[in-house]
Protein backbone atom coordinates (compact mmCIF):
# COMPACT_ATOMS: atom_id res chain seq x y z
CA UNK A 1 0.00 0.00 0.00
CA UNK A 2 1.45 3.41 -0.87
CA UNK A 3 2.09 5.95 1.89
CA UNK A 4 -0.69 8.31 2.86
CA UNK A 5 0.76 11.39 1.19
CA UNK A 6 0.20 9.71 -2.17
CA UNK A 7 -3.39 8.85 -1.41
CA UNK A 8 -4.73 12.07 0.02
CA UNK A 9 -2.84 15.23 -0.37
CA UNK A 10 -2.74 15.74 -4.11
CA UNK A 11 -6.46 15.80 -4.48
CA UNK A 12 -6.83 17.85 -1.35
CA UNK A 13 -4.68 20.65 -2.60
CA UNK A 14 -5.43 20.61 -6.27
CA UNK A 15 -9.18 20.55 -5.71
CA UNK A 16 -9.14 23.08 -2.94
CA UNK A 17 -11.65 25.37 -4.58
CA UNK A 18 -14.03 22.47 -5.07
CA UNK A 19 -14.12 21.72 -1.40
CA UNK A 20 -14.60 25.31 -0.45
CA UNK A 21 -17.77 25.48 -2.49
CA UNK A 22 -18.97 22.08 -1.33
CA UNK A 23 -18.47 23.21 2.23
CA UNK A 24 -21.17 25.77 1.83
CA UNK A 25 -23.58 23.11 0.66
CA UNK A 26 -22.80 20.47 3.27
CA UNK A 27 -21.83 22.59 6.22
CA UNK A 28 -23.66 20.28 8.56
CA UNK A 29 -20.95 17.67 8.11
CA UNK A 30 -18.67 19.98 10.04
CA UNK A 31 -20.18 18.77 13.26
CA UNK A 32 -20.13 15.08 12.44
CA UNK A 33 -16.63 14.27 13.57
CA UNK A 34 -15.53 10.73 14.18
CA UNK A 35 -15.63 9.43 17.72
CA UNK A 36 -12.40 9.12 19.64
CA UNK A 37 -10.61 5.98 18.55
CA UNK A 38 -7.74 6.10 20.99
CA UNK A 39 -6.94 4.05 24.04
CA UNK A 40 -8.41 2.15 25.67
CA UNK A 41 -9.15 -0.21 22.85
CA UNK A 42 -6.40 1.04 20.57
CA UNK A 43 -4.15 -1.73 19.36
CA UNK A 44 -0.49 -1.07 18.89
CA UNK A 45 0.92 -2.66 15.73
CA UNK A 46 2.99 -5.74 16.45
CA UNK A 47 6.02 -4.14 14.79
CA UNK A 48 6.22 -1.74 17.74
CA UNK A 49 7.50 -4.47 20.01
CA UNK A 50 11.22 -5.00 19.51
CA UNK A 51 11.90 -8.55 18.31
CA UNK A 52 15.04 -8.52 20.45
CA UNK A 53 16.50 -6.31 23.14
CA UNK A 54 20.12 -5.19 23.03
CA UNK A 55 21.78 -7.15 25.85
CA UNK A 56 24.32 -4.45 26.55
CA UNK A 57 21.63 -2.02 27.76
CA UNK A 58 19.95 -4.33 30.24
CA UNK A 59 22.20 -3.18 33.07
CA UNK A 60 20.66 0.28 32.93
CA UNK A 61 16.95 0.33 32.22
CA UNK A 62 17.06 3.99 31.21
CA UNK A 63 19.11 2.90 28.19
CA UNK A 64 16.19 0.93 26.80
CA UNK A 65 14.22 2.38 23.94
CA UNK A 66 10.46 2.64 24.24
CA UNK A 67 10.10 -0.31 21.88
CA UNK A 68 12.47 -2.42 23.97
CA UNK A 69 10.69 -1.34 27.16
CA UNK A 70 7.34 -2.37 25.75
CA UNK A 71 8.69 -5.77 24.77
CA UNK A 72 10.19 -6.48 28.18
CA UNK A 73 7.09 -5.36 30.09
CA UNK A 74 4.76 -7.33 27.85
CA UNK A 75 6.95 -10.38 28.29
CA UNK A 76 6.92 -10.05 32.07
CA UNK A 77 10.69 -9.52 32.22
CA UNK A 78 10.27 -6.04 33.58
CA UNK A 79 7.66 -4.36 35.74
CA UNK A 80 6.45 -0.76 35.67
CA UNK A 81 7.92 -0.37 39.16
CA UNK A 82 11.35 -1.40 37.85
CA UNK A 83 11.15 1.38 35.30
CA UNK A 84 9.95 3.95 37.81
CA UNK A 85 12.79 3.18 40.16
CA UNK A 86 15.41 3.29 37.41
CA UNK A 87 14.26 6.66 36.11
CA UNK A 88 13.70 8.24 39.51
CA UNK A 89 17.15 7.06 40.60
CA UNK A 90 18.66 8.83 37.64
CA UNK A 91 16.57 11.94 38.10
CA UNK A 92 17.58 12.14 41.74
CA UNK A 93 21.22 11.71 40.79
CA UNK A 94 21.37 14.22 37.95
CA UNK A 95 18.13 16.17 37.87
CA UNK A 96 19.60 19.24 39.55
CA UNK A 97 22.29 19.40 36.90
CA UNK A 98 20.17 18.87 33.81
CA UNK A 99 17.30 21.00 35.19
CA UNK A 100 15.05 19.31 32.67
CA UNK A 101 11.94 19.26 34.85
CA UNK A 102 9.85 22.06 36.28
CA UNK A 103 7.65 19.81 38.42
CA UNK A 104 7.54 16.10 38.99
CA UNK A 105 5.73 13.54 41.11
CA UNK A 106 7.38 11.73 43.99
CA UNK A 107 8.69 8.21 43.65
CA UNK A 108 5.80 7.03 45.83
CA UNK A 109 3.27 8.77 43.59
CA UNK A 110 4.76 7.17 40.52
CA UNK A 111 4.91 3.72 42.06
CA UNK A 112 1.27 4.05 43.05
CA UNK A 113 0.38 5.08 39.51
CA UNK A 114 2.47 2.23 38.13
CA UNK A 115 0.52 -0.23 40.24
CA UNK A 116 -2.70 1.07 38.72
CA UNK A 117 -1.60 1.02 35.07
CA UNK A 118 -3.78 -1.22 32.94
CA UNK A 119 -2.42 -4.67 32.33
CA UNK A 120 -2.17 -5.69 28.73
CA UNK A 121 0.10 -5.73 25.74
CA UNK A 122 -1.29 -4.14 22.66
CA UNK A 123 -4.05 -2.27 24.50
CA UNK A 124 -1.78 -0.72 27.13
CA UNK A 125 1.52 -0.69 25.29
CA UNK A 126 3.14 2.09 27.35
CA UNK A 127 2.70 0.33 30.66
CA UNK A 128 5.33 1.79 32.97
CA UNK A 129 6.97 3.93 30.28
CA UNK A 130 8.33 7.13 31.84
CA UNK A 131 7.32 10.15 29.78
CA UNK A 132 8.25 13.83 29.71
CA UNK A 133 5.56 16.16 28.39
CA UNK A 134 6.54 19.79 27.98
CA UNK A 135 5.21 22.06 30.68
CA UNK A 136 2.57 23.60 28.43
CA UNK A 137 0.53 20.36 28.44
CA UNK A 138 -2.16 20.46 31.10
CA UNK A 139 -1.76 17.87 33.87
CA UNK A 140 -4.28 17.61 36.65
CA UNK A 141 -1.78 16.26 39.15
CA UNK A 142 1.19 18.50 38.39
CA UNK A 143 1.79 22.19 37.87
CA UNK A 144 1.54 23.54 34.33
CA UNK A 145 3.47 26.79 34.22
CA UNK A 146 4.52 27.19 30.60
CA UNK A 147 7.98 28.28 31.64
CA UNK A 148 6.59 31.63 32.69
CA UNK A 149 5.55 33.84 35.56
CA UNK A 150 2.26 34.22 33.70
CA UNK A 151 1.25 30.67 34.67
CA UNK A 152 3.21 30.37 37.90
CA UNK A 153 1.34 28.08 40.29
CA UNK A 154 -1.25 27.04 37.69
CA UNK A 155 -2.69 23.58 38.24
CA UNK A 156 -5.31 22.61 35.64
CA UNK A 157 -8.20 20.40 36.62
CA UNK A 158 -7.80 18.06 33.66
CA UNK A 159 -5.12 16.51 31.48
CA UNK A 160 -4.39 17.62 27.94
CA UNK A 161 -5.74 15.13 25.42
CA UNK A 162 -2.21 14.11 24.44
CA UNK A 163 -1.35 13.39 28.07
CA UNK A 164 -4.60 11.50 28.55
CA UNK A 165 -3.83 9.31 25.56
CA UNK A 166 -0.35 8.47 26.80
CA UNK A 167 -1.64 7.71 30.29
CA UNK A 168 -4.49 5.62 28.95
CA UNK A 169 -1.87 3.59 27.12
CA UNK A 170 -0.19 2.90 30.47
CA UNK A 171 2.42 5.67 30.40
CA UNK A 172 3.61 7.59 33.45
CA UNK A 173 4.39 11.29 33.50
CA UNK A 174 7.73 11.28 35.28
CA UNK A 175 8.05 15.05 35.10
CA UNK A 176 6.83 18.23 33.45
CA UNK A 177 9.63 19.33 31.19
CA UNK A 178 11.01 22.84 31.42
CA UNK A 179 10.46 25.03 28.40
CA UNK A 180 11.15 28.44 27.00
CA UNK A 181 9.03 31.28 28.34
CA UNK A 182 5.54 30.74 26.86
CA UNK A 183 7.04 28.52 24.16
CA UNK A 184 9.83 30.80 23.03
CA UNK A 185 13.59 30.33 23.32
CA UNK A 186 15.46 27.98 25.66
CA UNK A 187 14.23 27.31 29.20
CA UNK A 188 15.11 30.04 31.66
CA UNK A 189 14.48 31.00 35.23
CA UNK A 190 10.98 32.46 35.14
CA UNK A 191 10.86 36.15 34.32
CA UNK A 192 14.58 36.36 33.56
CA UNK A 193 17.03 35.59 30.78
CA UNK A 194 19.09 33.27 33.00
CA UNK A 195 19.25 29.80 31.36
CA UNK A 196 18.31 26.69 33.30
CA UNK A 197 18.04 23.44 31.31
CA UNK A 198 21.38 22.05 30.16
CA UNK A 199 21.93 20.34 26.87
CA UNK A 200 22.36 16.66 27.78
CA UNK A 201 25.52 16.55 25.65
CA UNK A 202 27.13 19.31 27.65
CA UNK A 203 25.70 18.84 31.14
CA UNK A 204 28.61 20.67 32.73
CA UNK A 205 28.45 23.65 30.38
CA UNK A 206 25.29 25.74 30.49
CA UNK A 207 26.52 27.92 27.64
CA UNK A 208 25.78 25.30 25.00
CA UNK A 209 22.08 25.63 24.36
CA UNK A 210 19.59 22.78 24.34
CA UNK A 211 17.66 25.01 21.91
CA UNK A 212 14.01 25.74 22.50
CA UNK A 213 11.37 25.92 23.30
CA UNK A 214 10.95 22.19 24.08
CA UNK A 215 14.30 22.30 25.87
CA UNK A 216 13.38 20.19 28.88
CA UNK A 217 11.81 17.40 26.88
CA UNK A 218 14.87 17.27 24.65
CA UNK A 219 17.30 17.10 27.56
CA UNK A 220 15.14 14.63 29.49
CA UNK A 221 14.95 12.17 26.61
CA UNK A 222 18.58 12.54 25.55
CA UNK A 223 19.81 12.50 29.15
CA UNK A 224 17.75 9.38 29.95
CA UNK A 225 15.47 11.06 32.44
CA UNK A 226 12.52 9.87 30.32
CA UNK A 227 12.18 7.31 27.57
CA UNK A 228 10.25 9.61 25.21
CA UNK A 229 8.47 12.93 25.47
CA UNK A 230 6.24 15.39 23.72
CA UNK A 231 7.01 18.94 22.78
CA UNK A 232 5.16 21.58 20.85
CA UNK A 233 6.25 23.47 17.77
CA UNK A 234 5.03 26.80 16.47
CA UNK A 235 8.35 27.87 15.00
CA UNK A 236 10.92 25.09 15.20
CA UNK A 237 10.46 24.23 18.89
CA UNK A 238 10.52 20.45 18.49
CA UNK A 239 12.93 20.12 15.60
CA UNK A 240 15.42 22.62 17.07
CA UNK A 241 15.89 20.87 20.43
CA UNK A 242 15.69 17.52 18.67
CA UNK A 243 18.71 18.28 16.54
CA UNK A 244 20.54 19.98 19.40
CA UNK A 245 20.16 16.83 21.51
CA UNK A 246 20.71 14.14 18.85
CA UNK A 247 17.09 12.98 18.93
CA UNK A 248 14.65 11.78 16.33
CA UNK A 249 11.53 13.92 16.43
CA UNK A 250 8.48 14.33 14.26
CA UNK A 251 6.36 17.41 13.84
CA UNK A 252 3.30 15.89 12.17
CA UNK A 253 0.84 17.45 9.77
CA UNK A 254 -1.22 20.23 11.33
CA UNK A 255 -4.20 18.79 13.16
CA UNK A 256 -2.83 15.27 13.41
CA UNK A 257 -2.45 15.50 17.21
CA UNK A 258 -4.91 17.27 19.47
CA UNK A 259 -3.90 20.58 21.01
CA UNK A 260 -6.71 20.51 23.55
CA UNK A 261 -5.24 21.29 26.94
CA UNK A 262 -2.06 22.86 25.57
CA UNK A 263 -1.29 26.47 26.47
CA UNK A 264 -1.77 28.07 23.06
CA UNK A 265 0.64 30.24 21.18
CA UNK A 266 -0.97 30.24 17.75
CA UNK A 267 -4.25 28.63 16.76
CA UNK A 268 -2.91 28.20 13.26
CA UNK A 269 0.69 27.06 13.74
CA UNK A 270 0.88 25.05 16.97
CA UNK A 271 1.74 21.37 16.65
CA UNK A 272 2.38 18.56 19.13
CA UNK A 273 5.53 16.60 18.32
CA UNK A 274 6.94 13.32 19.68
CA UNK A 275 10.59 13.48 20.73
CA UNK A 276 12.46 10.18 20.91
CA UNK A 277 15.82 8.47 20.61
CA UNK A 278 15.03 6.81 17.31
CA UNK A 279 12.48 6.80 14.51
CA UNK A 280 10.63 3.73 15.74
CA UNK A 281 10.01 5.23 19.17
CA UNK A 282 8.81 8.50 17.63
CA UNK A 283 6.43 6.53 15.41
CA UNK A 284 5.13 4.46 18.34
CA UNK A 285 4.35 7.63 20.27
CA UNK A 286 2.71 9.26 17.28
CA UNK A 287 0.62 6.13 16.79
CA UNK A 288 -0.88 6.67 20.24
CA UNK A 289 -1.30 10.43 19.85
CA UNK A 290 -2.75 10.62 16.33
CA UNK A 291 -6.40 10.43 17.30
CA UNK A 292 -9.36 12.62 16.42
CA UNK A 293 -10.49 14.66 19.41
CA UNK A 294 -13.95 16.22 19.62
CA UNK A 295 -12.42 18.89 21.84
CA UNK A 296 -10.15 20.01 19.02
CA UNK A 297 -11.95 20.43 15.70
CA UNK A 298 -8.62 20.76 13.94
CA UNK A 299 -8.17 17.01 14.40
CA UNK A 300 -11.52 16.04 12.90
CA UNK A 301 -12.16 14.99 9.35
CA UNK A 302 -8.60 13.91 8.65
CA UNK A 303 -7.85 10.61 6.96
CA UNK A 304 -7.39 7.90 9.61
CA UNK A 305 -3.89 7.60 10.99
CA UNK A 306 -1.94 4.99 9.03
CA UNK A 307 0.52 2.49 10.48
CA UNK A 308 3.39 4.82 11.40
CA UNK A 309 5.13 2.03 13.26
CA UNK A 310 5.35 -0.13 10.17
CA UNK A 311 6.74 2.82 8.23
CA UNK A 312 9.45 3.27 10.86
CA UNK A 313 10.41 -0.40 10.89
CA UNK A 314 13.56 -1.34 8.98
CA UNK A 315 12.74 -2.74 5.56
CA UNK A 316 14.73 -4.86 3.18
CA UNK A 317 16.43 -7.31 5.52
CA UNK A 318 20.21 -7.42 5.12
CA UNK A 319 20.08 -4.66 2.54
CA UNK A 320 17.91 -2.02 4.21
CA UNK A 321 16.16 0.36 1.89
CA UNK A 322 13.42 2.94 2.09
CA UNK A 323 10.09 1.16 2.16
CA UNK A 324 8.66 3.07 -0.82
CA UNK A 325 10.42 4.47 -3.89
CA UNK A 326 11.17 8.01 -2.77
CA UNK A 327 12.58 11.08 -4.44
CA UNK A 328 14.65 13.01 -1.90
CA UNK A 329 15.14 16.64 -2.85
CA UNK A 330 18.10 18.69 -1.67
CA UNK A 331 17.50 22.28 -0.63
CA UNK A 332 19.38 24.96 -2.59
CA UNK A 333 22.71 25.79 -0.90
CA UNK A 334 22.27 22.81 1.40
CA UNK A 335 25.95 21.98 1.09
CA UNK A 336 27.40 25.45 1.16
CA UNK A 337 27.09 26.43 4.80
CA UNK A 338 29.87 27.99 6.87
CA UNK A 339 30.40 24.93 9.07
CA UNK A 340 32.54 22.57 7.02
CA UNK A 341 32.08 19.70 9.48
CA UNK A 342 28.31 19.93 9.13
CA UNK A 343 28.63 20.11 5.36
CA UNK A 344 30.74 16.95 5.41
CA UNK A 345 28.16 15.13 7.51
CA UNK A 346 25.38 16.22 5.18
CA UNK A 347 27.41 15.13 2.17
CA UNK A 348 27.95 11.68 3.70
CA UNK A 349 24.26 11.40 4.45
CA UNK A 350 23.31 12.24 0.87
CA UNK A 351 25.90 9.80 -0.47
CA UNK A 352 24.32 7.08 1.63
CA UNK A 353 20.90 8.02 0.31
CA UNK A 354 22.25 7.69 -3.22
CA UNK A 355 23.32 4.14 -2.43
CA UNK A 356 19.80 3.27 -1.32
CA UNK A 357 18.09 1.45 -4.22
CA UNK A 358 14.70 2.97 -3.40
CA UNK A 359 15.92 6.55 -3.33
CA UNK A 360 16.34 9.00 -6.14
CA UNK A 361 18.24 12.07 -4.99
CA UNK A 362 17.10 15.31 -6.62
CA UNK A 363 19.86 17.88 -6.17
CA UNK A 364 19.10 21.56 -5.87
CA UNK A 365 15.33 21.60 -6.00
CA UNK A 366 13.90 24.92 -7.08
CA UNK A 367 11.83 26.78 -4.53
CA UNK A 368 8.30 28.01 -5.18
CA UNK A 369 7.70 31.42 -6.70
CA UNK A 370 8.03 34.35 -4.29
CA UNK A 371 9.58 32.04 -1.70
CA UNK A 372 11.41 34.75 0.22
CA UNK A 373 8.42 37.07 0.25
CA UNK A 374 5.98 34.37 1.36
CA UNK A 375 8.16 32.80 4.03
CA UNK A 376 9.66 35.78 5.82
CA UNK A 377 8.08 38.45 7.98
CA UNK A 378 5.63 39.98 7.76
CA UNK A 379 3.77 37.68 5.32
CA UNK A 380 5.38 34.51 6.63
CA UNK A 381 4.91 35.41 10.26
CA UNK A 382 2.23 34.91 12.84
CA UNK A 383 2.80 37.86 15.12
CA UNK A 384 -0.87 38.58 15.65
CA UNK A 385 -1.84 35.19 16.97
CA UNK A 386 -0.95 35.00 20.67
CA UNK A 387 -2.44 38.25 21.87
CA UNK A 388 -6.05 37.19 22.15
CA UNK A 389 -5.38 34.37 24.61
CA UNK A 390 -3.49 36.51 27.07
CA UNK A 391 -5.31 39.81 27.39
CA UNK A 392 -6.19 39.37 31.07
CA UNK A 393 -2.63 38.41 31.88
CA UNK A 394 -1.38 41.46 30.01
CA UNK A 395 -3.70 43.71 31.99
CA UNK A 396 -2.50 42.16 35.23
CA UNK A 397 1.22 42.85 34.79
CA UNK A 398 3.15 43.02 31.54
CA UNK A 399 6.39 42.33 33.42
CA UNK A 400 5.37 38.69 33.83
CA UNK A 401 5.97 38.18 30.10
CA UNK A 402 9.62 39.23 30.46
CA UNK A 403 11.54 39.18 27.18
CA UNK A 404 8.59 37.66 25.33
CA UNK A 405 6.29 40.63 25.90
CA UNK A 406 6.38 42.07 22.36
CA UNK A 407 5.20 38.78 20.89
CA UNK A 408 2.10 38.94 23.06
CA UNK A 409 1.27 42.57 22.43
CA UNK A 410 1.75 42.63 18.68
CA UNK A 411 -1.72 41.42 17.87
CA UNK A 412 -3.14 44.65 19.24
CA UNK A 413 -1.22 46.57 16.64
CA UNK A 414 -1.71 44.33 13.64
CA UNK A 415 -4.73 45.23 11.56
CA UNK A 416 -7.44 42.75 10.68
CA UNK A 417 -6.79 43.12 6.96
CA UNK A 418 -3.13 42.29 7.51
CA UNK A 419 -4.10 39.23 9.49
CA UNK A 420 -6.40 38.05 6.70
CA UNK A 421 -3.76 38.65 4.09
CA UNK A 422 -1.18 36.70 6.09
CA UNK A 423 -3.58 33.75 6.13
CA UNK A 424 -4.15 34.11 2.39
CA UNK A 425 -0.43 34.21 1.77
CA UNK A 426 0.02 31.10 3.87
CA UNK A 427 -2.54 29.28 1.80
CA UNK A 428 -0.88 30.44 -1.41
CA UNK A 429 2.45 29.21 -0.10
CA UNK A 430 0.94 25.86 0.90
CA UNK A 431 -0.44 25.40 -2.59
CA UNK A 432 2.85 26.35 -4.23
CA UNK A 433 4.81 24.03 -1.95
CA UNK A 434 2.78 21.16 -3.29
CA UNK A 435 2.69 22.16 -6.91
CA UNK A 436 6.15 23.73 -7.22
CA UNK A 437 8.26 21.91 -4.62
CA UNK A 438 6.73 18.51 -3.92
CA UNK A 439 6.20 17.98 -7.62
CA UNK A 440 9.98 17.55 -7.77
CA UNK A 441 10.40 15.28 -4.75
CA UNK A 442 8.56 13.30 -2.06
CA UNK A 443 10.82 14.37 0.79
CA UNK A 444 13.13 17.35 0.96
CA UNK A 445 16.21 17.96 3.07
CA UNK A 446 15.78 21.50 4.23
CA UNK A 447 17.46 24.24 6.19
CA UNK A 448 14.19 26.11 6.58
CA UNK A 449 11.61 24.93 9.12
CA UNK A 450 9.48 28.04 9.53
CA UNK A 451 7.75 27.69 6.19
CA UNK A 452 6.69 24.17 7.09
CA UNK A 453 5.33 25.28 10.44
CA UNK A 454 3.20 27.97 8.86
CA UNK A 455 1.83 25.65 6.23
CA UNK A 456 1.31 22.74 8.60
CA UNK A 457 3.49 20.28 6.70
CA UNK A 458 5.34 17.46 8.50
CA UNK A 459 8.98 17.63 9.52
CA UNK A 460 11.34 15.04 10.96
CA UNK A 461 14.82 15.46 12.41
CA UNK A 462 17.41 12.81 13.24
CA UNK A 463 21.12 12.64 14.01
CA UNK A 464 23.66 12.11 11.25
CA UNK A 465 26.89 12.41 13.20
CA UNK A 466 28.93 14.48 15.62
CA UNK A 467 31.32 17.34 15.46
CA UNK A 468 33.26 19.62 17.74
CA UNK A 469 31.45 22.76 18.80
CA UNK A 470 33.90 25.55 17.96
CA UNK A 471 32.91 27.82 20.84
CA UNK A 472 33.47 25.37 23.68
CA UNK A 473 35.18 22.28 22.28
CA UNK A 474 32.31 19.97 23.20
CA UNK A 475 31.47 16.97 21.04
CA UNK A 476 27.85 17.49 20.05
CA UNK A 477 25.40 15.78 17.71
CA UNK A 478 24.36 17.15 14.35
CA UNK A 479 21.18 16.30 12.55
CA UNK A 480 19.16 16.72 9.40
CA UNK A 481 15.66 18.07 8.91
CA UNK A 482 13.41 16.46 6.34
CA UNK A 483 10.03 17.75 5.21
CA UNK A 484 7.18 16.11 3.33
CA UNK A 485 3.80 17.02 1.87
CA UNK A 486 0.65 16.74 4.00
CA UNK A 487 0.28 13.37 5.74
CA UNK A 488 3.78 12.43 4.63
CA UNK A 489 4.82 11.15 8.07
CA UNK A 490 5.18 7.58 6.85
CA UNK A 491 7.53 8.68 4.12
CA UNK A 492 9.68 10.56 6.64
CA UNK A 493 9.75 7.61 9.01
CA UNK A 494 10.68 5.27 6.17
CA UNK A 495 13.70 7.34 5.19
CA UNK A 496 14.75 7.65 8.82
CA UNK A 497 14.33 3.92 9.43
CA UNK A 498 16.50 3.07 6.43
CA UNK A 499 19.22 5.39 7.70
CA UNK A 500 19.06 4.17 11.29
CA UNK A 501 19.17 0.54 10.14
CA UNK A 502 22.74 1.06 8.93
CA UNK A 503 24.04 3.68 11.36
CA UNK A 504 24.28 3.96 15.13
CA UNK A 505 24.35 7.71 15.74
CA UNK A 506 20.91 7.39 17.32
CA UNK A 507 22.26 4.83 19.79
CA UNK A 508 25.12 6.96 21.10
CA UNK A 509 24.22 8.43 24.48
CA UNK A 510 25.58 11.60 26.02
CA UNK A 511 28.12 11.32 28.85
CA UNK A 512 26.88 11.54 32.39
CA UNK A 513 27.56 14.79 34.21
CA UNK A 514 30.98 14.96 35.82
CA UNK B 1 -8.23 65.20 -11.28
CA UNK B 2 -4.73 65.46 -9.84
CA UNK B 3 -3.14 62.40 -8.30
CA UNK B 4 -3.69 62.17 -4.59
CA UNK B 5 -0.58 63.04 -2.60
CA UNK B 6 0.18 60.38 0.02
CA UNK B 7 0.13 61.64 3.59
CA UNK B 8 3.46 62.17 5.34
CA UNK B 9 5.02 59.08 6.84
CA UNK B 10 4.36 59.02 10.61
CA UNK B 11 7.35 59.73 12.80
CA UNK B 12 8.62 57.45 15.55
CA UNK B 13 7.20 59.82 18.11
CA UNK B 14 3.76 59.74 16.52
CA UNK B 15 3.82 55.96 16.41
CA UNK B 16 4.93 55.77 20.03
CA UNK B 17 1.95 57.88 21.02
CA UNK B 18 -0.33 55.66 18.97
CA UNK B 19 1.07 52.49 20.57
CA UNK B 20 0.80 53.80 24.12
CA UNK B 21 -2.75 54.94 23.43
CA UNK B 22 -3.72 51.61 21.95
CA UNK B 23 -2.44 49.70 24.96
CA UNK B 24 -4.01 52.13 27.41
CA UNK B 25 -7.33 51.78 25.63
CA UNK B 26 -7.21 48.06 26.38
CA UNK B 27 -6.20 48.59 29.98
CA UNK B 28 -2.57 47.57 29.56
CA UNK B 29 0.03 49.57 31.43
CA UNK B 30 3.51 49.48 29.97
CA UNK B 31 4.81 52.26 32.21
CA UNK B 32 5.68 49.62 34.81
CA UNK B 33 8.59 48.61 32.57
CA UNK B 34 11.88 50.46 32.86
CA UNK B 35 12.24 53.20 30.26
CA UNK B 36 15.55 51.98 28.89
CA UNK B 37 17.53 49.23 30.51
CA UNK B 38 19.28 46.73 28.30
CA UNK B 39 19.91 44.48 31.31
CA UNK B 40 16.21 44.16 32.05
CA UNK B 41 14.27 41.33 30.34
CA UNK B 42 12.21 44.02 28.63
CA UNK B 43 12.03 47.81 28.63
CA UNK B 44 9.75 50.41 27.06
CA UNK B 45 12.32 51.40 24.48
CA UNK B 46 12.56 47.90 23.01
CA UNK B 47 8.84 47.34 23.26
CA UNK B 48 8.03 50.52 21.37
CA UNK B 49 10.65 49.80 18.72
CA UNK B 50 9.07 46.41 18.13
CA UNK B 51 5.61 47.99 18.00
CA UNK B 52 6.70 50.54 15.42
CA UNK B 53 8.13 47.74 13.32
CA UNK B 54 4.85 45.86 13.43
CA UNK B 55 2.87 48.93 12.42
CA UNK B 56 5.19 49.67 9.52
CA UNK B 57 4.94 46.07 8.37
CA UNK B 58 1.21 46.61 7.96
CA UNK B 59 1.98 49.00 5.13
CA UNK B 60 4.25 46.42 3.55
CA UNK B 61 1.59 43.72 3.72
CA UNK B 62 -1.04 46.04 2.30
CA UNK B 63 1.10 46.36 -0.82
CA UNK B 64 1.23 42.62 -1.42
CA UNK B 65 -1.16 41.71 -4.21
CA UNK B 66 -2.91 38.38 -3.95
CA UNK B 67 -5.82 37.17 -6.05
CA UNK B 68 -8.91 37.51 -3.82
CA UNK B 69 -10.65 34.72 -5.76
CA UNK B 70 -8.05 32.15 -4.74
CA UNK B 71 -6.09 31.29 -1.62
CA UNK B 72 -8.86 32.02 0.80
CA UNK B 73 -7.72 32.66 4.36
CA UNK B 74 -8.26 29.25 5.93
CA UNK B 75 -6.49 28.79 9.20
CA UNK B 76 -7.28 25.09 9.59
CA UNK B 77 -6.78 23.38 6.24
CA UNK B 78 -6.41 19.80 7.37
CA UNK B 79 -10.01 19.07 8.44
CA UNK B 80 -11.26 20.10 5.04
CA UNK B 81 -9.67 16.99 3.64
CA UNK B 82 -12.79 15.03 4.39
CA UNK B 83 -14.68 17.06 1.87
CA UNK B 84 -12.51 15.91 -0.96
CA UNK B 85 -13.45 12.29 -0.48
CA UNK B 86 -16.01 10.68 -2.74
Amino acid sequence: MPPQDELVSRRWFLNRMAWVSSAAAVGATLHAGPAIAGPPGMRMPDEAFAPSVRPQVLDDLTELTLSETMTLVRGGRLTPADLVNAYVDRIEAYGDIYQAYADRPTRADLLAQAARTPVGGAEAPFRGACLAPKDNFYTADLLTEGGSLVYEGFRPDYDATAVSLMRAAGGLVVGKAQMGNLAGGRARRYGTTIPTTRNAWTPDDVRYSPAGSSSGTGSAVAGRLAVVGIGTQTGGSVIGPGNAEGLTCIKPTFGRVSLHGVIPLSYTRDHVGPMARNALDAAILLQVLAQPDPNDPRTLGLPPAPNYVLAATPFGGDRPRVRWPTRVGIWPDYLSGDNTQVTQLRTSFIEELERNPAVQVVPDVTLPDQWDELTSAPLGGSHGDPTAFFIEHLRKDVRNFADRLPRFLNGMLQSADTYVKVQQARNLLRHRMLTQLFNQCDVVLTTSTGAFDGTGLPLLCMPIGFDMEPDNGNRVPRGVVMAAPPFGEERLFAVAAAWQAITDFHQVRPPDPA
Amino acid sequence: MADQVPPPVPTDEELNTYIRTRYALLGIDISVLPGSDSDAPMDQERLLANGRSILRQDAEVAGFEIDPQFNLPMPFPAPFTAWTEG
